[in-house]
């Protein structure tokens, strides 16, 4: 009896060990601003990329969060302290509110307007399918907008946009004002550009909560589908300061390219993958988390240099003339392109 | 040719052995098998989602068998498989998470009759055990699901003893499965499954060891003999904690557990006077 005893005493010192313990912050003001601030401390990925000072930070807000009366006024200090990482994917979500860094796009002209292009480029006459619109412009180029990488589309559906163009003599693929979405979509569309199993970008991730705990980047690749069709002459990518996300990892893997043309504004950036957590009082927290290259193994978080740097000015606004477009036109209609 | 024709004969002969064998015991080993439904509280947190701890409702079925050796009755073989599926809430109320799971068992166990008081059996033997499942955060945009998958060997063991309330037969019982070594999945602290997809996979599996991985599977309570069945009425408490690559994993789970009991045995009509040794009572 004693031995069962003594069993039974060291089962439950194990159970009693073997449970880990998990920290919780309280739902006070306190507690959801350490934890916003621990969160970001420990999975945020890009502090010395921006030269950020996250302790600094820390010491310089903590005492005003503690004057916090209300949750609104909680929400707004918080947003001022994320607005330090100046990053696109850094989002607080709250009931009454949501906080996005919007500078990467606000300070710079929009260089896009859909009106101009469908009036006076495709005269309204265009196919359009998951969200995506194409056409053959009357220079025989093809064109091609893709407003999204949210909504999927089929391999089926891609083969069908291509083969519509096959006998145009270049290509445009406008990526302007594409806020990103699912990584898968951008390799779909960038496997329809390669011969050949080709390197895209590396990957990694934090291995640790220390702010340089980074994993070696991992090298991945796109490849063409078999019996799919791919497109290999002339192309121009359009781009502005609202490419952003998966969409500006596209055009970092369509930079490398031969045939490929950048056109227009910087890309927005937003390279790192973002991961999301939420805090005690219910708020949803999203921030990078894992940074992403290209294949020369640089960042883009701050945004692709086009080849062709274009803005639209308020006289083509004027003129119903979108310059950027016209720009590639030109560059893709150009006798030296075919020489 | 030699060589087939002598593990031809090899093998007939086993099987003819076998079957002599089999005809000849006069030892029939009903079946135990148990179907029961549970209802309960989940309690659920898991880093590499969410830094808060969830909690709500649980719901399981569960199944399992148990029976004699042929070679010994002291010896006897269960297997069970039980499927899990969580919702819970996280502190605020505005968010839900999911969790299900299926874990399937086996365990040889030893037994022995009469220990200390005379109707009391004991038994403890090795498990293998398997698990699979998943989190669903609906909350979380780019990081919504975490897989959970392991195995793990350790201890089964369970003890009953059978008594009567007023003129009912009844058979208390406690039983635990605790794993002590095997492997489990984890990702790595901030890696995102789209990485996974890309394949890296290094380090995605982790030596299952109590420092990082410790599980307790306990069940306990009554079975009422009501004529050729048995209703139970149990509590179902399932303890699972990780602690890895800085992502802490805890599923706490208690239930009641409501199942039929019932043994069946297949008989042959040139079995005679069958002597009856069941696996659990």
């Amino acid at each position: 009896m004693k031995h069962i005893r003594n069993i039974l005493l060291c089962l439950l010192c194990c159970i009693c060990c073997a449970c880990h313990n998990i920290d919780e912050q309280p739902n006070t003001v306190n507690g959801n601003f350490e934890l916003l601030w621990q969160l970001f401390d420990e999975h945020y990925c890009y502090f010395d990329a921006k030269g950020v000072d996250w302790r600094a930070v820390h010491d310089d807000f903590a005492p005003r969060a503690e004057n916090c009366r209300t949750q609104r006024e909680l929400f707004i200090l918080c947003s001022e302290m994320l607005d330090c990482l100046r990053d696109g994917h850094v989002n607080l979500i709250s009931s009454f509110d949501t906080y996005s860094y919007r500078e990467w796009w606000a300070g710079y002209p929009q260089n896009f307007n859909r009106r101009v292009l469908l009036e006076n480029y495709l005269y309204f006459s265009y196919a359009s399918i998951n969200g995506i619109t194409y056409a053959v412009l009357p220079c025989n180029v093809g064109y091609i907008h893709i407003p999204s990488f949210s909504t999927p589309i089929g391999e089926g559906n891609l083969d069908n946009i291509l083969a519509s163009m096959a006998g145009c003599r270049a290509l445009i693929v406008d990526v302007r004002d594409n806020g990103g979405g699912d990584l898968t979509m951008a390799e779909r569309w960038g496997s329809r550009f390669v011969t050949e199993r080709t390197l895209a970008g590396y990957v990694s991730h934090k291995t640790g909560p220390g702010h340089n705990d980074f994993s070696e980047p991992y090298p991945f690749y796109y490849s063409p589908q078999p019996l799919r069709y791919v497109w290999t002459k002339p192309v121009a990518v359009l781009t502005n300061r609202s490419t952003f996300s998966a969409a500006n990892t596209f055009v970092g893997f369509m930079r490398g390219r031969e045939n490929v043309t950048l056109v227009g504004d910087r890309t927005g950036g937003g390279s790192g993958m973002p991961i999301s957590y939420e805090l005690p009082v219910g708020w949803g927290v999203r921030m990078s988390a894992a940074p992403m290259l290209d294949a020369k193994g640089q960042s883009t978080e701050e945004g692709i240099v086009p080849d062709i740097r274009v803005d639209i000015t308020d006289a083509d606004i004027a003129a119903g003339r979108d310059a950027i477009l016209d720009r590639a036109i030109n560059f893709l209609t150009a006798p030296a392109q075919y020489d | 040719m030699i060589n087939f024709r002598y593990f031809l004969c090899l093998a007939v002969s086993a099987v003819i052995a076998f079957g002599a064998a089999a005809q000849s015991d006069s030892i029939v080993r009903p079946v135990t098998s148990a179907f029961s439904l549970e209802v309960g509280a989940a309690h659920l947190a898991d880093t590499y989602l969410t830094p808060l701890k969830y909690s709500g409702w649980h719901l399981g079925i569960a199944y399992s068998r148990a029976q004699c050796m042929a070679f010994d009755s002291r010896w006897q073989l269960d297997w069970s498989v039980g499927a899990n599926f969580d919702n819970v809430q996280n502190p605020a109320r505005n968010a839900t998470m999911y969790s299900a799971d299926i874990t399937p068992q086996i365990a040889m166990l030893r037994t022995w009759r009469n220990v200390g008081y005379k109707g009391v059996k004991v038994g403890i033997g090795p498990a293998l055990r398997a698990r699979a499942g998943v989190l669903y955060l609906s909350r979380n945009g780019n990081n919504p699901a975490a897989a959970k998958g392991e195995i793990t060997l350790g201890a089964q063991g369970f003890a009953n003893r059978r008594f009567k309330i007023g003129r009912l037969p009844v058979t208390a019982f406690y039983q635990a499965t605790l794993p002590v070594i095997g492997a489990f999945f984890t990702p790595d602290y901030g890696q995102l499954y789209y990485e996974i997809y890309l394949g890296e996979r290094n380090g995605l599996v982790r030596p299952a060891v109590w420092t990082q991985y410790f599980s307790l599977d306990q069940w306990a309570g009554l079975d009422l003999h009501l004529g050729g069945n048995s209703l139970r009425l149990a509590y179902h408490g399932d303890i699972t904690s990780t602690k890895v690559n800085g992502i802490v994993y805890r599923n706490v789970r208690h239930s009641f557990a409501i199942g039929v009991v019932t043994e069946w045995l297949t008989l042959s009509s040139r079995r005679k006077s069958p002597q009856n040794i069941s696996a659990f009572y």
